[in-house]
Formats: structure tokens, C-alpha cells, sequence
């Protein structure tokens, strides 16, 4: 009965101390994360410009239809982006601006979609509106990385036409 | 209709006082969260950039007189010594323009040496904004000072470019700086770049901290009312309002690397 016990205990441990050492090896540091995400936001950056291109004089134009099918693409990168940098596991020491700053870019990718369909829409003024909040998010989702040195994954409003 | 008690009415006030005042502090904070600008980090070295255009309403189709304000400067992430800048390069957004077309200059002969009162008086004429100007000295053997100046913007001319040169004076310790921005064709979205190059002859001590500069000039010449700074806001007439890429600070270090931010803004149309 007591060397059952005293297996069971030992068996915890194991477990305990297996999944102690797999946590660790898998937490990456600041730089390695950072290194992780740059890799997936710059190939979507070059993409967002590509599609992007010709924005700016297209809604000039009047050519509303044609904007919407060029944000509809940004969008769908734009979710690609996030899809893709969430499941990258986080440093532990940074998990809670993280958060913070998944929360913003969740908000980024709303307002994008809104855009879109209210430019399909052709609700120009709510498209103007939902820019601006974009842009607001796109910025404080900058401050909250602020330390880590992002390049490619932080907003910038110029990759937008 | 029950009219409610006294108290009541006391503790309705009260609330709504306190909602109030809430929803202030809310505000105040948003507003001091819009203060700090746009910044970006490279290493340790943070670069801060803010600015607005005013008024924000403009026409669509034609430039009417603005005034530009800039703020930006460079901090380090730890407080430790900031960096030597070689170089400060501003674009400016290609809906807005400068217009130098007789308007009186101001040679830098004229700035060397002058305080703020010498500097307005000999060339007020020229006279296109005013601003402030922060700097760490690094002395050796000595902790590091800031100082603070004032700043005033002539126009002026630096080897057949146009130009903007600042006067940057402070009382205490005595200090005067001249610095030349030509003024260029910008590229990109920046249809125009404020460029200085800092002399080396400023020495390695002091280090570029801040800088907050406005500028607005409105003048006349051949009997026509004209503005150093003009801008428009060209949106479709279904748009009531635009976004565009407002300005961009960058800021070269000595030995080479690079840092800068850039900043969007909006405007109405009127």
C-alpha cells in the first residue's frame, strides 16, 4: 500500500517536472518573439501595399467600388496576419501588453471589415469614421510595443494607400 | 408629478457632478495620452513626434493660410546619455506649401550672438514662428544639464535654398544656437523636407532632447494678403473629411545609424 503511494507520488512529480522543463523550453525570449512575428508581418506587409496601391486615388475618383475590393484584400491579410501571430508562443514576462496589443489589433481587424462594407456600402462618411478609429487603434497598439522594436508588425498608417 | 425630495435632488446633483467630472478626467487623460504624439524605439533610443495643422477645416480645392505645429524630440528608454544627431530632417505632407515670395529674409550673420530681444528686433520682419528647443549638455567631468531655450523662425536663404533659420537663445547658462533648415523638395507623401545638418562646430557636447515649433506667417506683398504656410484638404466631395501622412522626423546619429517616426493626421473640408 505504501510503495503504491509513494509511485503515485513519484509518478506526479514526473509529470510535474516534465511539464516544468517542456515550459521552459518553449518559452521564448523578448528577441526571439519578436524575430518570430517580424518573419510574418513582413512578407503581409509587402502584400497590404501591393494591394493597397492606387487606394487613395480611387476613393479621389470617386471609384468606390474598386477602393472597397482593395480594403476587402487588406482585410483579409490583415486577419492572415493575426491568425497567424497568435498562436506564437509569448515571452511570460510580456503576456499581459501582449494581450494588450492582440486586443488592438482585434479592434484594427473590426474597423477594417466595417470599412470595407460601408465603402461596399457606399456609406462614405461611416467609411471615414471607422478610418479614423482605425488609425487611433493603430496607434495605441504602437505604444503598447513599444519596447520591443517591432518594425514590420507595428502600424503604419502609409501601408494603406 | 411627485416632485422627488430634497435630498434626493441633493444626491442627483452630486451624482451627476461626479459623472461628470469622471467623464473629465477621462478626457483629460485621452488627451494627455494624444500629447505624447506617435513614437517609435529602435534599441534604447525612443523618437517622439506630434503635430497638428490649424485650422483643421479646409477648403478642397484651394490652399488657405494654416499654421504648423510640430513637437518631437529624442528620449533613451533608461534615462541614460542620448546620442549625437548629425542630422534632423522633417517632411512636410504635399498638400501643404511654402510660400517665401516677398517675404523679408534674415541672414544667420545677423542671429550669431544676438539674445531673443536683439534677434526680433533685428529681424522681425523675417519672422515665420516661434518654439522652444531642449538640450542635454554633456561636459566632461560634470553631470549632464538641460538646457532650455527659446526659439524664433526667420526666413532666410542658405546657399541659394530657401531656408528656415531657427534662433535658439537661453538666458541661463547664456547660450545661442543658428540653425539652418533648407528647405527642399520632400519625396513621397512629403512634398516638402526641412533639413539641417548640426556643425560640428556645436562640439560633442550638446545632445538634440526636444524640440516644439510653430509656424505661421501671414504677410502681404504687391497689395496681396499672403501665408508662409498654406494648405488644403483635397477629399472627393462625398467625404466630409481626409487622412494623410502629416509629417515625418528622422534624425541622424553620429556614427551612422538612423532614427525617425512619421504621423497622420486629418483634416475637414470645408
Amino acid at each position: 500500500m505504501r510503495l503504491r503511494r509513494w509511485s503515485i507520488v513519484a509518478t506526479l512529480l514526473a509529470t510535474l517536472l516534465l511539464a516544468t522543463g517542456a515550459g521552459a523550453a518553449e518559452a521564448p525570449t523578448r528577441a526571439d518573439y519578436v524575430t518570430r512575428l517580424e518573419a510574418i508581418c513582413k512578407p503581409d506587409n509587402e502584400a497590404t501595399q501591393r494591394v493597397m496601391k492606387g487606394a487613395r486615388s480611387d476613393i479621389q475618383a470617386e471609384r468606390i467600388a474598386l477602393a472597397a475590393s482593395k480594403f476587402a484584400r487588406a482585410t483579409a491579410i490583415f486577419t492572415g496576419t493575426v491568425r497567424a501571430m497568435t498562436p506564437v508562443p509569448r515571452p511570460p514576462a510580456d503576456t499581459t501588453k501582449l494581450g494588450k496589443w492582440f486586443g488592438y489589433l482585434g479592434e484594427q481587424e473590426g474597423y477594417l471589415k466595417g470599412v470595407t462594407a460601408q465603402l461596399r456600402a457606399d456609406r462614405t462618411i461611416k467609411a471615414q469614421r471607422l478610418i479614423a478609429r482605425f488609425i487611433h487603434s493603430g496607434n495605441l497598439a504602437n505604444s503598447v510595443i513599444l519596447p520591443f522594436g517591432f518594425d514590420a508588425c507595428e502600424f503604419k498608417f502609409s501601408r494603406y494607400g | 408629478m411627485r416632485r422627488a425630495p430634497c435630498s434626493e435632488r441633493v444626491g442627483r446633483v452630486a451624482l451627476s457632478a461626479l459623472a461628470l467630472s469622471v467623464a473629465l478626467g477621462v478626457l483629460a487623460a485621452a488627451l494627455a495620452g494624444l500629447a505624447q504624439g506617435e513614437r517609435n524605439q529602435r534599441g534604447n533610443l525612443i523618437v517622439s513626434l506630434d503635430g497638428r495643422l490649424s485650422p483643421l477645416k479646409l477648403p478642397r480645392d484651394r490652399q488657405a493660410p494654416v499654421s504648423v505645429r510640430l513637437e518631437g524630440g529624442l528620449t533613451t528608454a533608461d534615462g541614460t546619455t542620448l546620442p549625437r544627431v548629425t542630422r534632423v530632417a522633417i517632411g512636410l505632407p504635399a498638400q501643404a506649401a511654402i510660400a517665401t515670395r516677398g517675404l523679408p529674409t534674415c541672414s544667420q550673420r545677423r542671429l550669431r550672438n544676438a539674445t531673443h530681444a536683439e534677434a526680433l528686433s533685428a529681424c522681425r520682419r523675417a519672422l515665420v514662428g516661434h518654439g522652444r528647443l531642449e538640450s542635454d549638455v554633456l561636459l566632461p567631468n560634470q553631470p549632464s544639464f538641460a538646457i532650455r531655450s527659446r526659439l524664433l523662425a526667420f526666413n532666410g536663404r542658405v546657399g541659394g535654398d530657401r531656408a528656415v533659420i531657427l534662433h535658439a537663445f537661453a538666458a541661463d547658462p547664456p547660450t545661442v544656437v543658428v540653425l539652418p533648415f533648407r528647405i527642399r523638395p520632400g519625396s513621397g507623401r512629403f512634398g516638402t523636407a526641412l533639413v539641417a545638418d548640426l556643425s560640428p562646430a556645436l562640439g560633442p557636447w550638446p545632445r538634440f532632447a526636444h524640440f516644439e515649433v510653430t509656424l505661421s506667417r501671414r504677410y502681404s506683398y504687391r497689395g496681396r494678403s499672403r501665408s508662409y504656410v498654406s494648405a488644403s484638404c483635397p477629399v472627393p466631395p462625398r467625404f466630409s473629411a481626409g487622412f494623410f501622412s502629416f509629417a515625418r522626423a528622422s534624425f541622424t546619429l553620429a556614427g551612422g545609424g538612423r532614427i525617425g517616426t512619421g504621423i497622420a493626421r486629418s483634416c475637414r473640408a470645408r
